[in-house]
């Protein structure tokens, strides 16, 4: 049952709503008018509101999370306004079980969320100064739809939610990616989206219905309530009946559609077009914040729904879903990387840099194999650390590279040409997250992927690992393209280029955070290593 | 009724026509073609959904919320696939799959 004590839990979700419907209703207040200035106050004036209600909710939601030491009130303290504010946030914390069996509201979620929200923080900054739109509220409201599908598609514990937050988080992001629909690139961006997506989401939902007939049909008619989508009930029910076919064949299929959705080989067609067609920032949202959310839904389905399915990726003996994922990361990681070393244009390589990616994120799956708890506990720590660093070394080199673009007027390699006699400030932000991609020591990028081989190399898929390593070598060779265009060759023009503050902001919080993240990584593997036992299986 | 006609055959059916609506949107090359193979790979999803809910647990309402919702969904998919295509024809001048692709590699 829905219980009045349940709102807090989601209260990042309805402010997020609520902070969307404000965007789209104050703009009618705004002075309109043809100018590029009147649009371009437009925009600010959405944008400012946008980021600044973002940061507003990403702070309620750590103060919620109780993350932060001092934000924990001790039991003892006199009871005052601000603490009983306190006090009432976290009751809403990481506890309880999910609410009506369908929205869990633990440390994943929590996590997820709080990386989701300062992802579409950042972007939201990286849009403060982009090109002038002609509806900026609809921009910045879709951009918060989407975060608010994003938060739903981390904590659904059902299938038919996961199948509404997926729809909320790609409808607007396929009118974003097709934003300026006069451009042609963009159009061409955002119609390739819908047609994959569409195409993904029915392949998707067939391996729903298929799961659902196989609930349906194991209790044969004697259920005691509508909770035959929940993932924990598949899970249980999947232990009792001996149908095992249909269901086998309902994961494979959803495995298939939310592939699509992250982008992984062979189901990455889609990717490349899209993230080089669309606007830069909203690039550096979809290649981070809806792929983060949907593995973090790949990780829920696949170990609360389909335990028992998990088999091992241990070379001569493959089974399971395990298997499937390693088969899927060797591809990913192949293609992805090879497909990269060719590229002209800096932003198509960097797209197809984060195909590659994504490639790594998958085997922190792998760890699912292990037999030991804790074993498998630190694969969902590694995933969740590689997915976090990620986030802001992508967010960071599209941002850096849409400053560029702004100035220079196009994102090829070429125009990257001696950004550091340029802007010297700009062209070291962006080595810095080029530096964190291909995983250099000091950098988190290092330390994730290291974790990420450390965990699939202790459930036993040594090969996987080795394939991995030789790819990350040869993706040094592209980004490494990138930092001699930066560094060493002579520019175009002697110009200086200038970035606009917004974009500046946010790059620079994400360069250091690659910093921090990479040398102290104890500052929030703590936090991680809280999410224990997502399964509890 | 439901003795009538077994379960099977109406799984068939929209088995059938799931795979119908894959091979058009993967095989057609007009855009409001490949919307319309999707939208019969959803109606073989919402079939399969009441089948299984009309069979097997009629006392329960999961199935057939499940169809309402994607029913709902996909008109609002609909909806901006359909702008979307009508975007592109302004820019592109056609509305075919194939001649829309100025990036390459």
């Amino acid at each position: 049952m829905f219980q009045i004590t349940d709102i807090p839990r989601l209260l990042p979700e309805i402010l997020l709503l609520v902070l969307a419907l404000l965007v789209l209703g104050s703009d009618i207040f705004e002075k309109w008018g043809r100018t590029q200035e009147a649009q371009l106050e437009r925009v600010r004036s959405s944008a400012s509101l946008t980021a600044i209600g973002l940061g507003l909710i990403f702070f309620i939601a750590l103060v919620q999370s109780g993350y932060i030491p001092f934000t924990v009130v001790p039991e003892t303290a006199a009871p005052n306004f601000f603490i009983n504010i306190v006090r009432n946030l976290q009751a809403g914390g990481p506890v309880g079980e999910p609410i009506t069996g369908a929205f869990a509201t633990d440390h994943l979620t929590m996590i997820s969320r709080l990386t989701l929200i300062g992802a579409a923080l950042l972007t939201s900054l990286l849009c403060l100064d982009y090109r002038p739109t002609a509806h900026p509220a609809e921009f910045y409201a879709l951009i918060l739809f989407a975060t608010l599908g994003m938060c739903l598609m981390a904590g659904a514990t059902e299938l038919i939610i996961a199948y509404l937050a997926i729809e909320l988080t790609s409808i607007p992001l396929y009118i974003l990616a097709g934003y300026f629909r006069n451009d042609m690139r963009s159009s061409e961006a955002g119609m390739k989206y819908f047609l994959f997506g569409a195409l993904s989401s029915g392949i998707l939902l067939y391996g729903m219905s298929l799961t659902y007939g196989f609930t349906a049909s194991a209790l044969a008619g004697n259920s005691l309530g509508n909770n035959l989508t929940e993932f924990a009930q598949i899970a249980s029910l999947a232990r009792i009946a001996d149908n095992q076919g249909i269901l086998t064949l309902g994961m494979i299929f959803m495995i298939a559609g939310l592939g699509y959705k992250l982008a992984v080989v062979p189901f990455h067609g889609w990717s490349p077009d899209v993230y080089q067609g669309a606007p830069t920032p909203i690039t550096a949202f979809v290649s981070t914040a809806s792929k983060m959310a949907g593995f973090i839904l790949l990780l829920r389905l696949l170990t609360t729904a389909f335990p028992g399915l998990t088999g091992t990726a241990v070379w001569g003996e493959l089974s399971g879903w395990t298997s499937a994922l390693a088969l899927l990361a060797v591809l990913t990681l192949i293609v992805g990387n090879l497909a990269a070393l060719p590229q002209t244009n800096a932003k198509r390589l960097l797209a197809w840099s984060s195909v590659a990616q994504a490639g790594f994120v998958l085997l922190a799956f792998v760890a699912w194999a292990a037999p030991q708890t804790f074993d498998r506990d630190q694969g969902t720590v590694a995933l969740l650390y590689y997915l976090i660093v990620y986030t802001l070394t992508n967010l960071g080199a599209f941002g850096a590279l849409a400053a560029v673009s702004m100035a220079v007027g196009g994102d090829e390699i070429a125009d990257l040409n001696g950004l550091a006699r340029r802007n010297l400030g700009l062209a070291v932000l962006m080595a810095i997250c080029v530096l964190s991609l291909a995983g250099i020591p000091p950098l988190a990028g290092f330390f994730a992927k290291f974790y990420v081989f450390m965990v699939s190399w202790q459930s036993g898929a040594e090969w996987l690992v080795v394939i991995a390593v030789l790819t990350t070598v040869i993706s040094l060779y592209y980004y490494l393209r990138l930092l001699k265009a930066m560094f060493m060759e002579p520019p175009a023009a002697e110009t200086p280029v200038t970035a606009p503050p917004g974009i500046t902001a946010a790059v620079v919080i994400a360069a250091a955070g690659l910093i921090i993240l990479g040398l102290f990584p104890n500052l929030i593997l703590g936090i991680l290593s809280q999410v224990q036992t997502v399964a509890g299986f | 009724m439901t003795n009538a006609i077994p379960l099977e055959a109406v799984l068939m059916v929209a088995a059938a026509l799931f795979c119908i609506g894959l091979f058009g949107a993967l095989a057609r090359r007009n855009m409001v073609s490949v919307l319309m193979g999707v939208e019969l790979m959803l109606n073989a999803v919402n079939i399969n959904l009441v089948a299984f809910w009309r069979y097997l647990e009629p006392g329960f309402v999961v199935g057939q919320t499940f169809a309402i919702f994607i029913i709902t969904v996909a008109a609002a998919e609909a909806a901006v696939g359909l702008a979307m295509i009508i975007a592109i024809y302004r820019t592109w001048l056609t509305s075919n799959v194939d001649n829309v692709a100025s990036m390459k590699g």
